[in-house]
């Protein structure tokens, strides 16, 4: 049961002409008008079509008004209280959800006999509710359009009702023509109304069909309508799979149409479109037939092969749709509406090879976008640096992770055992930049990180030696000194290095060590003069531009000169402390891999390291002009590798030694951000709050890192030490790389297995289960196996090996877990665990001294946590860094609730 | 979401009463095999197919018994029976066992949403028990009838008469057809189809037996649920991934997926029913799935798509391509944001891989979500070009698939070594 309507239809159609379709007469109540998707749509339709829509509906929301720049739109509880209230309206817009839709439809046709359009843009409609919907609307004649649809457009009128047809910037896509669009698909009535404008085509109306089981409003009627518009010259119609809608279709005017959809005739459910589902005879294949046959053209237009006729042509892609028009308009002798806007070719907006070099074909240049999204691009190159989204970074890290599988420890996605291989001063770096310098980066770093390590005359010293003094431990004799390197004494640094951001960031200065013309900057300095520049001559500041010279060229210690020079003055220290740490730090700037906040405390990090390092040396070490005895000018130049195992054990280190020294403190470097000692650097940065970066103090996360180590965290590669020491001490072992040391290892470690064995058999009859381990053998992970291998110290063992640096702790660690095995105190053959990897380094380093009398057992326990310090500070900078740049004031607290009182 | 065959059809046509072979399952014991024939003088034997599989009868697969002896050899060919339909291959578990039903005539009759008529419409002719296709129009009636009044006797017995339906056999199915629009209507059905019913009976008074039984659900009608069907009669529907993404579909925002292919080497996230067809037809056989993510989803629910759809393809895939035409409401930032979260999770919890990502794209806040997705790609080390609406879809397609081969062909392993994989 349906009225009559226009035309021949076997249903209700309302619609005489397309010009009829989106009218400046048509008035609109919006239903759901404040939710998500409504809230941001309609307000664009609204003002572009010149108010019309007059209010909107929301149960419960009557009062509520959405604002637009035209002014707002009134809401009411239901269209009844609307009405009421005055209001007027031809047409009804669905936003309501799939649940409601149905409802909202039988309202709006029940409350208003001048109902005569309803567009629903709702998704996922039930199909009963579709067929139902249809019916009230045929027996009460209302077009119905939908669902899942994007509405109607148009250009001529400058109206669009429902839906969004043309996006955000409806001009930009609608433009005045003279081509109709039907598309089953939204996204595509737009794409295909901008892809014409390519080739000089407008548009008159825009109808987005939807494509669910039903669609209300279908090609027929539309090409009904097309006919009776005289704007109208030609139409695109865009069809999927999927029933009988396109079968006999008829039109005055030529058509181009497109089927889409082969592949869909494999599919037994939906996917995309619900109605795009192919049932017998009407798949795409099927319906390019029926648009063959009323063309009269025996195949697919395509650029290379353009089959068309005066009626039309049959594309199966888009992008063919301008050019298939042009041609088919050509032959009725019908020209473009305008002159082409732009082209569909190929552009790249964005890219990036990663460094990478891709064949030419596909190496595609970056070109500049078009209007207006060139400009907005443009406003990006403003935004300089990484931007991180806070959280909750309580027991999570943007710089560190631990693989659950490999127990291999990664910072900033490299794991320690490549870590290992890097120096210190090139890890201390990579911890705050996330990647290694280069070979000149690492001179830089040496050069200020050893400028700051002699601690003679300075409070951190006499703090440092007073803690010592006071029998404190070593993580408590740094941290003291640490507390004095507050922000004041970097202050200028940072300044510098704010100026010299400032002065750069909008600079093509990709790579600070590539020639770049520094003109504009040295034009915009005159304001940073105080900042960068003295009018005394340090002699210090001569020195350092000298041996910065030598190490090569940055443009931002080349700028500092070239500036002092134009305002006939002198750089200071701070501006080229802080020029070195902008050049450590501008490319990872530039790739966004850091902030520019980071950037600007790299000098504060750079003091605090050398302090670590320097207060480690006791205070006799430290000389006016020389540390550990090597003078200030050769101390600059080498590594600070070199330099922290001078602090730690007051002698310079044999090649082999440094070597060993460097992996023993890539593997320290982190063990994610779980461990105490992160977690208590994390706690430092979150008490200090890192929603406001500046306020949080640098030194006082490294305070919160140290003072969350201790005897047993840190401490504790003593205890193998001293269990290696009690096994060898009386042997005559002289040094741990002598190969020819002469020690059967293998009995010594069977007759300590065996004596382990009767002590582990005798604490279980007496009940006791907490016997003592041997430190360094077996893991939690790495068991189970007949022999069991801890893959962290296979590599090590193995890098060892291939290097030829034998150590006969590591060899005696070997025999011990065989000895075990063969004793019976172990049921297979544990692993060596990596702790037994540092304490063995560890105590090779220190063997010598040791059996000379030079050093104590408890120097050698000292020695071992400085060295946990040294390594772990490489992490713990990273993690302090990430948690100021990610970190949510106060996040590392408990809740109460989580929280357990214990009588 | 379909069923066919009488298993499960049986349950559905008791609903409404409307009679039925006797039909029982695999679990059917010697005696009570011979037990049923015995009573009905001869059993089908049919593989059991999880989902929408026709054309059984036409590829040999419906057995026929008049003794055991029989009975137990086509249970045992046709148990595990291998089925090929549009290239895919179904394999069966189990069979079930349907009592012949001697009859002289055999009706057709189906309700669907017809396009033409944009109406429930029954299709019927008493010419039934063949493909319906193969029957002449002239032997066929359809009818398209209201929703609101549903299908009414009247609609049947005028089809029939206007058929030239034999007298006796109307009444009867005037009596019960109409039942079935029940069925059909309350429980969500969108295709019912009973081919055939045969007319059991003495010539006085015919019963009509439904013999066969196919239905398809609408998945976003709920009333299906009404009807307890345990999970496995949809499984084969679905994969686990296609599952684990549909625990995710609302109304805000699509989430439809199809696996093309599980060797597939692009895996293109894809916004719009549009681009969904598009796309995925010119990618082919190197796609790993067809999906369809558009409808402005919020970011949590784009984000955690991105996070299934990359645990289960992203380990395979050369390629990311994010893809879709101009939108129109779909905030870009909102859905690019989201992948790149994802994608990053990805790097996090797996590590690197060599991965190239190309996007093609337009819509409200464009420039922002391309430039939070460069940034990411810039932090994670990915290779990526990225094109606007004013390039062709279909050329940023063509240079996704020869970005793809260059993968293949030693790319990967460039950008394998450039993020120091080893």
């Amino acid at each position: 049961m349906h009225k009559s309507g226009v035309g021949e239809f076997p249903y209700y159609v309302g619609i005489n002409s397309l010009a009829e379709l989106a009218t400046k007469d048509d008035r609109v109540v919006v239903l759901n008008i404040l939710g998500k998707e409504s809230s941001t749509v309609t307000p664009v339709s609204h003002e572009y079509s010149g108010g019309n829509v007059v209010f909107g509906t929301g149960p419960g929301k009557s009062g509520l008004s959405l604002p637009t720049k035209i002014g707002k739109i009134p809401v009411y509880n239901s269209i009844k209280e609307g009405m009421l209230a005055g209001h007027k309206f031809n047409s009804v817009v669905v936003y309501l959800p799939p649940s409601g839709v149905k409802d909202g439809v039988a309202e709006a046709v029940r409350a208003n006999p001048d109902l005569k359009k309803v567009i629903v843009l709702t998704e996922k409609i039930a199909v009963k509710d579709s067929r139902i919907m249809r019916a009230i609307c045929q027996a009460n004649g209302v077009d119905l359009f939908g669902g899942n649809c994007l509405g109607v457009a148009d250009s001529w009128n400058h109206v669009r009702i429902g839906g969004a047809l043309g996006g955000s910037h409806p001009e930009e896509s609608l433009i005045k023509g003279s081509v109709a669009i039907f598309s089953n698909s939204g996204n595509f009535t737009t794409t295909i109304a901008v892809y014409l404008s390519t080739a000089g085509w407008g548009t008159t109306t825009s109808v987005s069909s939807g494509k669910d089981v039903y669609i209300q409003y279908g090609p027929k009627e539309f090409l009904y309508a097309l006919d009776n518009d005289d704007r109208s010259k030609a139409a695109i119609l865009y069809c999927e799979p999927g029933g009988y809608y396109e079968h006999e279709i008829q039109s005055n005017k030529p058509l181009v149409a497109c089927v889409v959809g082969r592949w869909k005739a494999r599919l037994t459910k939906a996917c995309g479109h619900a109605g795009s589902l192919a049932g017998s005879g009407d798949d795409a294949f099927a319906k390019e037939k029926w648009f063959m046959d009323y063309f009269g053209v025996d195949g697919i237009y395509t650029p290379q092969k353009p089959v068309f006729s005066r009626k039309g042509a049959l594309v199966t892609n888009i992008a063919h749709i301008p050019e298939a028009l042009t041609r088919v308009m050509e032959l009725n002798g019908v020209k473009s509406d305008f002159e082409p806007k732009g082209s569909l070719s190929l552009k790249c907006w964005f890219g990036s090879n990663q460094g990478l070099g891709l064949p030419k074909e596909l190496d595609l240049p970056v070109v500049e976008a078009i209007s207006p999204y060139n400009e907005q691009i443009a406003a990006l190159e403003k935004h300089v640096g990484a931007q991180f989204r806070r959280d909750t970074m309580k027991d999570a890290s943007g710089a560190s992770m631990m693989d659950p599988v490999t127990q291999v420890s990664k910072l900033h996605n490299m794991s320690i055992l490549d870590l290992s291989q890097k120096s210190l001063e090139a890890n201390l770096v990579f911890a705050l930049t996330r990647q290694h310098p280069d070979a000149y980066g690492e001179q830089l770093a040496n050069l200020v990180l050893n400028g700051y390590v002699n601690q003679h005359g300075q409070p951190t010293l006499a703090a440092a030696e007073a803690a010592r003094e006071a029998g404190s431990s070593p993580n408590i004799v740094t941290a003291s000194a640490v507390g004095i390197v507050g922000k004041k004494s970097v202050q200028k640094a940072m300044d510098a290095a704010q100026a010299l951001l400032e002065l750069f960031q909008y600079e093509k200065v990709q790579d600070p060590q590539q020639k770049v013309d520094i003109s504009a900057p040295l034009k915009a300095a005159e304001k940073y003069k105080d900042v960068l520049l003295t009018s005394g001559d340090e002699a210090c500041a001569g020195k350092m531009m000298e041996c910065l010279k030598k190490a090569g060229s940055s443009v931002f210690i080349s700028f500092v000169e070239a500036f002092a020079k134009q305002e006939k003055m002198h750089p200071t220290v701070d501006a080229l402390f802080a020029a070195v740490w902008v050049t450590l730090g501008w490319t990872s700037l530039k790739g966004k891999k850091i902030t520019k906040s980071t950037l600007v405390r790299l000098p504060w990090y750079s003091r605090i390291y050398s302090t670590i390092v320097g207060v480690t040396a006791p205070a006799e070490r430290h000389q006016k002009d020389g540390f550990c005895g090597v003078k200030l000018e050769s101390l600059v130049t080498q590594s600070f590798t070199k330099t922290a195992f001078m602090a730690l054990l007051g002698r310079e280190p044999s090649e082999n030694e440094l070597f060993e020294f460097k992996v023993l403190l890539g593997l320290i470097i982190t063990n994610g951000p779980g461990t105490i000692s992160a977690q208590g650097a994390k706690g430092a940065v979150s008490a200090d709050g890192p929603e406001q970066p500046d306020r949080v103090q640098v030194n006082k996360g490294f305070m919160g890192f140290l003072t969350h180590t201790g005897f047993a965290h840190g401490g504790n590669g003593y205890e193998a030490a001293a269990f290696l020491v009690q096994q060898f001490k009386d042997t005559a072992l002289k040094s741990a790389d002598d190969k020819k040391h002469g020690i059967n290892l293998e009995e010594i470690a069977l007759n300590y297995a065996k004596q382990y064995k009767a002590y582990k058999d005798q604490q279980k009859v007496i009940g006791n289960l907490e016997y003592d381990k041997i430190p360094c053998v077996n893991h939690p992970i790495f068991k189970g196996k007949e022999v069991n291998v801890d893959p962290r110290e296979e590599f090590v063992n193995k890098l060892f090996q291939e290097k030829n640096l034998p150590n006969v702790f590591l060899d005696f660690y070997h025999s011990l877990v065989e000895g075990l095995f063969k004793a019976k105190a172990s049921k297979n053959v544990y692993c060596v665990n990596i702790d037994a990897v540092i304490a063995v380094i560890l105590l090779k380093m220190v063997w010598k001294d040791y059996r000379a009398g030079k050093l104590g057992e408890n120097e050698i326990e000292t020695a071992s946590f400085a060295t946990f310090l040294f390594g772990r500070m490489i992490g713990c900078a990273a993690e302090i860094d990430d948690h100021t740049n990610r970190g949510r004031n106060m996040d590392t607290r408990t809740a109460a609730s989580k929280c357990v009182f214990v009588a | 979401m379909q069923i066919t065959g009488m298993l499960w059809g049986r349950k559905l046509l008791d609903l409404v009463e409307f009679p039925h072979s006797e039909v029982r399952g695999p679990e059917l014991s010697v005696d009570e095999i011979k037990d049923m024939i015995k009573r009905h003088g001869e059993v089908f034997i049919k593989p059991l197919f999880k989902g929408g599989v026709g054309k059984k009868g036409k590829s040999g697969l419906i057995g026929r018994a008049k003794n055991i002896s029989e009975a137990l050899r086509e249970k045992e060919r046709l148990y595990f029976a291998e089925h090929v339909v549009n290239g895919y291959a179904n394999k069966s578990d189990g069979v079930t066992f349907e009592a012949a039903v001697p009859a002289e005539y055999e009706v057709y009759f189906s309700i669907s949403e017809s396009t033409e008529f944009r109406a429930p419409t029954m299709t019927i002719t008493h010419h039934g028990g063949v493909d319906i296709e193969e029957l002449e129009k002239s032997k066929i009636k359809q009818v398209p009838f209201d929703p609101l009044t549903g299908l009414k006797a009247f609609h049947v017995s005028n089809a029939l008469t206007d058929l030239g339906a034999p007298p006796a056999i109307i009444s009867p199915l005037v009596q019960n057809l109409p039942r079935l629009w029940d069925l059909y209507n309350n429980y969500g059905m969108v295709q019912l189809e009973l081919n055939p019913i045969r007319m059991m009976g003495a010539k006085g008074r015919l019963t009509p037996m439904a013999c066969d039984f196919k239905c398809m659900f609408d998945i976003d009608d709920p009333a299906w649920k009404r009807l307890d069907l345990p999970p496995h009669v949809f499984a084969s529907d679905y994969s686990e991934f296609e599952q684990e993404i549909n625990q995710l579909r609302t109304y805000q925002g699509q989430s439809d997926v199809f696996v093309i292919n599980d060797k597939g080497s692009i895996t293109a996230p894809t916004f719009g029913g549009g681009a969904n067809a598009m796309v995925t037809e010119l990618l082919g056989e190197a796609a790993t799935i067809s999906s369809d993510f558009g409808g402005n989803p919020p970011y949590e629910k784009m984000n955690e798509i991105s996070k299934i759809t990359f645990n289960y393809w992203l380990k395979q895939s050369n390629v990311l391509f994010v893809i879709g035409g101009k939108a129109n409401n779909t905030d870009i930032y909102e859905t690019l944001r989201a992948i790149a979260d994802a994608l990053r999770d990805y790097f996090q919890k797996f590590g690197p891989k060599p991965l190239f990502v190309v996007v093609g794209r337009g819509g409200p806040n464009l420039i922002r979500g391309m430039a939070y997705f460069r940034d990411t790609l810039d932090q994670l080390g990915i290779p990526y070009r990225f094109f606007g609406h004013d390039s062709a879809m279909s050329e940023v397609i063509n240079y996704a698939l020869s970005i793809n081969d260059w993968m293949k062909s030693g790319g990967a392993g460039e950008i394998k070594q450039g993020m120091g994989i080893k």
